[in-house]
């Protein structure tokens, strides 16, 4: 099912992320993939995230279809060439995979593998161009796909708390123009800022969901704001994380916070993604509290 | 030669979308580098204003420029460059040109052009090899030929399966390269080596962006420090710069010339025969700008001849033998105290001992202490900024309180208000040592300068220290300022404290060849060979090359059989660099060295077309022959000896 | 025009040991940086062995023509060596293999990236001859050196208070590009069509 169908109907949306592992044992994760994600609506797998060399995102997103869930499929553009990008995306079509969410990637140096030789053939734009293309039955090189050409849920990132929107937003059109159909943000902790930038973003007219990240204490949301680009959890927030230590151990604390980030963007989004970053557990309670 | 042409005009269609919401055109095109320097013309110019006007489009005006990427010359060419009424700027240019324009120019600018794609040229030769600058170099393993730039696929384990009768699978015209790596490894017998070599494996982690962006940061810095240009050739002065100064044993004979100074040679004024002293007048300056001669031995006058001379070949010479007394002349005699002379006193003494600059140039020193501008700085020349020369620097260290005192009577002398001593960072102890010896003296300071050739040079040294810019074909007193050198200011300090004229100076004898370096005072007219013999001649079999004066602007001595002079700072014994003229690249680094700000390639250019009026024009004039475009030159191109041949013609055509 | 870097002590050693030893060392491209001083320190070190049958220091050996006539007037002293060891970057390296393809020439250096300095001047502005100038659409600031990703469609995610995410010294190019638009009143030249790189070189030139 392609979430634009649901998107289109009005719905709520709901995702979560996982990423697979370092290995080929995935039993365990789809298990907690079963128990905690069946109820949300889709399921993203993050490809070689931060650069750390994993399992392949295509193989995950097939297990979790076999498992009866809604994969998302996650593509960069920093491993593979547009040839390799294009061979991959024919691939998910082939296993019924219909959504992607498609991006540029962190680069090399930030990974595990800082020798590697970064490829950014294509960078996010584009991959969405090339995806496009490919519905339209031609390939990057003009050339004719043998029989009905694939039809994917075309997603895209963009940054709503970055501290250079309007580069963003820009970017942002530039996407919706190469044919993106919807869009996941980056982790939101101001939602303030988030409602601003929607204020601009709806004049696209894609659905947007809004990128929902549980804090786990406050040492993690300092390290937030100090390494990860587009996140800034506010000082009010880090208090409230430090006030009861074992609340937060416990993932209240976080849960609460969540749950109020989300209920303040609702009115103004489609969706929401939530990167549990380990913590699929709390899923359900989150969406709870979140009246979702 | 391989052509490195860097950039095309865009296609038709795409300049034409690009011009269609677009009027009122001002065009640049930089005349391309990197390729062999013939015609001057560039033909992309006139094909954009061609298609231009095929879209109706106005063109306000267009322009040839030389390197556009040099931003400090671009900007000033860009000045009243575009005219009145241009709205849209298109450059014709690699991206480096195209973005040195978008930065200096108020309008849009475009791209007319694309740089050309290709990987791994650096050389500073058109040749065909090239680098692709992967941090790993592998040509230890592929017996010296590059598998990165010259494999299609840039593989570093051995030959894909692609390649068909020894061509590449991408292109039936290029040799496979590790066919090429496998013959050559043959051949040197390393097949089995080649085969022990562990797998190897690209690191693509070494793109170091702070690093590159502070390095190149840092040259751009240096140089444009001080003064546009300039270079930083090795010191080289360990060699001599701790040893303290000894006085050369005396010469059994001398032979002086007439001429060691700028101007007209001087008259003899004593005969064959004649008995003379140390400090007698032995010529008489023969006009406004020349100078006396004098006596550094006491002695009989044995022939006055045509002798060998270090820069001019042959010159009239005064030949005395020594008596061994060095008895003095009556009219060295002290003068009154400093106080007591008046400015036109100083100046006579100036001018009666002697006393030209002795950097080298030879200017007559009472010449420059009458300017005919007001004058409020007087700057000490410390600099040294000749590689492996130590005479100055040893003479600030041995005679700082004459170096002082020369400079307040030359403050005196010209009614100056101050006088810098300007000295290199690369000598600490002599900025201490002045700076302890000025501190008692309201107008002298002492300013240090980073080190950077030609700083000596007078025109640079203003610049540095006082932002002033001595304009085209003009003389440091037209910005106020009097420059010095270190050994002239001593020189004039003995003229007035013992009234002993110019009879010896500083020499550095050095170099890598030389077995004993040294510094030492030497009475003009000392054979150089003596010298060199006294530091136990050169080392080493290969060919040597000697040269009066330093690396740089020295003048290669093909016999030492030639007299020490006024100006001689140095004799340097280096080695011999076997190289012969080759074509100009047109790589554009004479002009990024070149403090003067000129277009050194031009000289050559011209010099070789025997095209003046075009020297004239780039004006050659400028030109203070400091060599730094013929240290850079790649293409060793004798610049210098073109530009005088430029200089004489110039002057001629008045 | 090229930075170079001292190989490993390890690999050098390797390279030397129990062989006799002919060095060349270029200073050519002057200003821009050669490893002198832990150069001359190492081959202080292999002379101390004895094994340096001689060593020339000069400049510009990329230059075919001139290098030859250097080389000349040291053939006995190379034909006495087993390895001929060039301090300098991967073009000189090549200049020296290709006069004397009989012996075993080795580079002693690495030549360190730039990406997009083209090192002629040292500007402050790169080209990475991407063959395909980008310029109009960026406000003349180039999206394939500034960008450390050289993305041709805009900012990635990852630039944080305006720095890139691979370097934080580094100002993110598409940061600076959308300024210069803005100031510019150029923003709609955003709206352009999807870039797609194209990465076939120009075979007139690469030969």
């Amino acid at each position: 099912m392609k979430i634009t169908e649901l998107f289109e109907r009005g719905e709520f949306v709901v995702s979560a992320e996982v990423g697979p592992p370092k290995g080929f044992h995935v039993e365990h994760l789809l298990e907690e993939a079963k128990t905690y994600l069946s109820g949300i609506t889709a399921v993203n797998v993050t490809d070689n995230q931060s650069s750390v060399m994993r399992l392949g995102s295509l193989a995950m997103c097939k297990a979790l279809k076999d498992e009866g869930l809604t994969p998302i499929y996650q593509l960069t553009c920093r491993d593979r060439n547009r040839i390799a990008l294009q061979s991959d995306l024919l691939s998910a079509a082939m296993f019924g995979i219909e959504n992607l969410l498609l991006l540029t990637g962190d680069h090399t140096k930030l990974g595990d593998h800082p020798q590697a030789k970064p490829v950014f053939d294509l960078d996010s734009v584009s991959l969405i161009h090339a995806v496009t293309k490919l519905e339209e039955g031609v390939d990057l090189g003009g050339n004719e796909l043998v029989g009905e050409p694939p039809k994917f849920a075309k997603g895209a990132v963009v940054s709503p708390c970055s501290d250079s929107v309007d580069a963003q937003l820009a970017k942002m059109e530039r996407k919706v123009r190469a044919g993106a159909d919807y869009f996941q943000t980056q982790a939101v902790f101001e939602p303030e800022k988030f409602i601003k930038f929607m204020e601009k973003a709806k004049e696209f007219g894609k659905p947007v969901q809004v990128g929902i990240i549980i804090p786990k204490s406050a040492g993690m949301a300092k390290f937030m704001n100090n390494n990860v680009a587009g996140i800034h959890v506010p000082d009010e927030m880090i208090e409230e994380l430090k006030k009861d230590k074992e609340k937060t151990k416990a993932g209240i604390t976080g849960v609460e916070i969540a749950a109020r980030i989300i209920k303040e963007c609702k009115p103004y989004c489609q969706g929401v993604h939530i990167m549990a970053l380990g913590w699929e557990s709390k899923v359900p309670e989150l969406l709870k509290q979140a009246g979702i | 030669m391989e052509n490195y042409t860097k950039y095309k005009l865009k296609r038709n269609d795409e300049l034409e979308s690009l011009l269609a919401d677009k009027d009122n055109l001002f065009i640049i095109a930089c005349n391309k580098c990197f390729k062999e320097f013939e015609t001057l013309e560039e033909p992309e110019c006139s094909e954009f204003e061609k298609i231009a006007a095929e879209n109706g489009k106005t063109v306000t005006g267009s322009a040839r420029v030389d390197f556009l990427c040099n931003k400090t010359q671009t900007e000033k060419k860009l000045q009243d460059m575009i005219p009145e009424g241009t709205e849209h700027v298109f450059v014709i240019s690699c991206g480096l040109g195209i973005q040195t324009v978008a930065d200096l120019a108020e309008k849009p600018v475009y791209a007319a052009s694309n740089s050309l794609n290709y990987t791994g040229y650096h050389g500073m030769a058109l040749t065909e090899r090239k680098c692709d600058a992967c941090a790993q170099c592998f040509l230890n393993i592929t017996g010296g030929v590059c598998p990165i730039v010259d494999c299609s696929k840039s593989l570093v384990n051995g030959q894909c399966g692609g390649a068909k009768n020894g061509k590449c699978e991408v292109d039936s015209s290029k040799d496979c390269a590790w066919e090429k790596i496998y013959k050559r490894l043959e051949k040197q017998g390393r097949l089995e080596e080649f085969l022990n070599q562990p797998v190897q494996l690209r690191d693509y982690s070494k793109v170091n962006f702070k690093f590159v962006n502070d390095y190149v940061k840092s040259i751009r810095e240096n140089r444009l420090d001080g003064y546009y240009g300039g270079v930083h050739p090795a010191e080289r002065k360990e060699f001599t710069e701790g040893m303290a100064l000894q006085r050369f044993p005396d010469p059994e004979e001398v032979v002086i010339p007439l001429s060691m100074h700028a101007g007209a040679p001087a008259n003899p004024v004593v005969q064959v025969g004649d008995t003379v002293k140390v400090g007698q007048k032995i010529g008489e300056a023969a006009a406004f700008i020349s100078s006396p001669i004098h006596s550094s031995v006491s002695g009989t006058v044995v022939a006055i001849e045509n002798r060998g001379h270090a820069t001019r070949g042959e010159c009239l010479s005064v030949v005395i033998r020594s008596d061994g007394k060095n008895t003095l002349d009556d009219s060295v005699q002290p003068h009154k105290d400093l106080d007591s002379l008046t400015p036109d006193e100083i100046v006579e003494i100036v001018k009666e001992a002697g006393i030209v600059g002795m950097g080298g140039a030879g200017f007559p020193t009472s010449v420059k202490l009458k300017p005919a501008k007001p004058v409020d700085t007087i700057l000490l020349n410390g600099c040294e900024c000749e590689p492996l020369l130590t005479a100055d620097h040893r003479v600030l260290l041995e005679f700082a309180d004459d170096v002082v005192f020369g400079l307040q009577a030359i403050i005196k002398a010209v009614g100056a208000e101050k006088g810098l001593i300007v000295i290199e960072d690369n000598k600490p102890d002599a900025i201490e040592l002045m700076k302890e010896k000025t501190a008692g003296y309201s107008n002298l300071d002492v300013v240090v300068a980073k080190t950077k050739y030609p700083q000596g040079a007078e025109k640079m040294l203003i610049k540095r220290v006082t932002g002033r810019k001595v304009p085209s074909g003009g003389l440091p007193a037209d910005v106020g300022c009097v420059v010095s050198n270190i050994s002239t200011t001593k020189a004039i300090s003995d003229a007035i404290q013992k009234g002993m004229p110019l009879v010896e100076r500083v020499v550095t004898v050095t170099g890598e060849r030389l077995k004993n370096p040294g510094n030492f005072i030497v009475k003009i007219g000392t054979n150089t060979k003596d010298l060199v013999d006294y530091c136990g001649g050169v080392t080493g079999d290969d060919e040597v090359t000697f040269k009066a004066g330093g690396p740089m602007m020295g003048f290669v001595l093909s016999d030492l059989n030639v007299p020490i002079m006024k100006g001689s700072n140095g004799i340097i014994a280096v080695d011999t660099d076997h190289t012969a003229e080759q074509p100009c690249i047109k790589c554009g680094r004479c002009m990024d060295v070149c403090p003067m700000e000129l277009s050194p390639l031009y000289f050559a250019k011209f010099a070789d077309e025997e095209n003046w009026q075009g020297m004239k024009d780039k004006n050659v004039m400028d030109c203070i022959e400091c060599r730094c475009c013929e240290y850079i030159c790649s293409s060793k191109i004798p610049l210098v000896t073109k530009i005088k041949a430029g200089k004489n013609a110039v002057r001629g055509m008045k | 025009m090229l930075i170079t870097e001292l190989k490993s002590r390890e690999t050098i050693a390797a390279l030397t040991e129990g062989k006799k030893v002919f060095i060349i060392n270029c200073v050519g491209c002057k200003e821009v940086h050669f490893p002198e001083k832990e150069a001359t320190e190492l081959q202080k070190e292999l002379a101390a062995g004895g094994n340096v049958t001689g060593m020339i220091t000069t400049d510009y050996i990329c230059n075919p023509e001139n290098m030859e006539l250097r080389l000349q007037k040291h053939m006995d002293e190379i034909k006495a060596a087993d390895v001929v060891l060039v301090f300098s970057c991967g073009v000189g390296v090549q200049t020296v293999a290709g006069y004397l393809e009989e012996k075993k020439v080795c580079a002693a250096c690495d030549t360190y990236p730039l990406p997009g300095f083209q090192g002629v001047t040292p500007l402050e502005y790169k080209c990475d001859q991407c063959g395909e100038c980008y310029l109009n659409l960026t406000g003349g600031i180039c999206p394939i050196t500034a960008c450390s990703k050289s993305l041709v469609n805009g900012q990635c995610g990852g630039a944080k208070n305006g720095k890139c995410e691979v370097d934080s010294n580094m100002e993110c190019g598409w940061e600076r590009i959308y300024r210069r638009l803005e100031k510019l009143g150029r923003l709609d030249v955003l709206k352009c069509p999807t870039q797609v790189r194209n990465f076939a070189t120009d075979d007139e030139v690469s030969k």
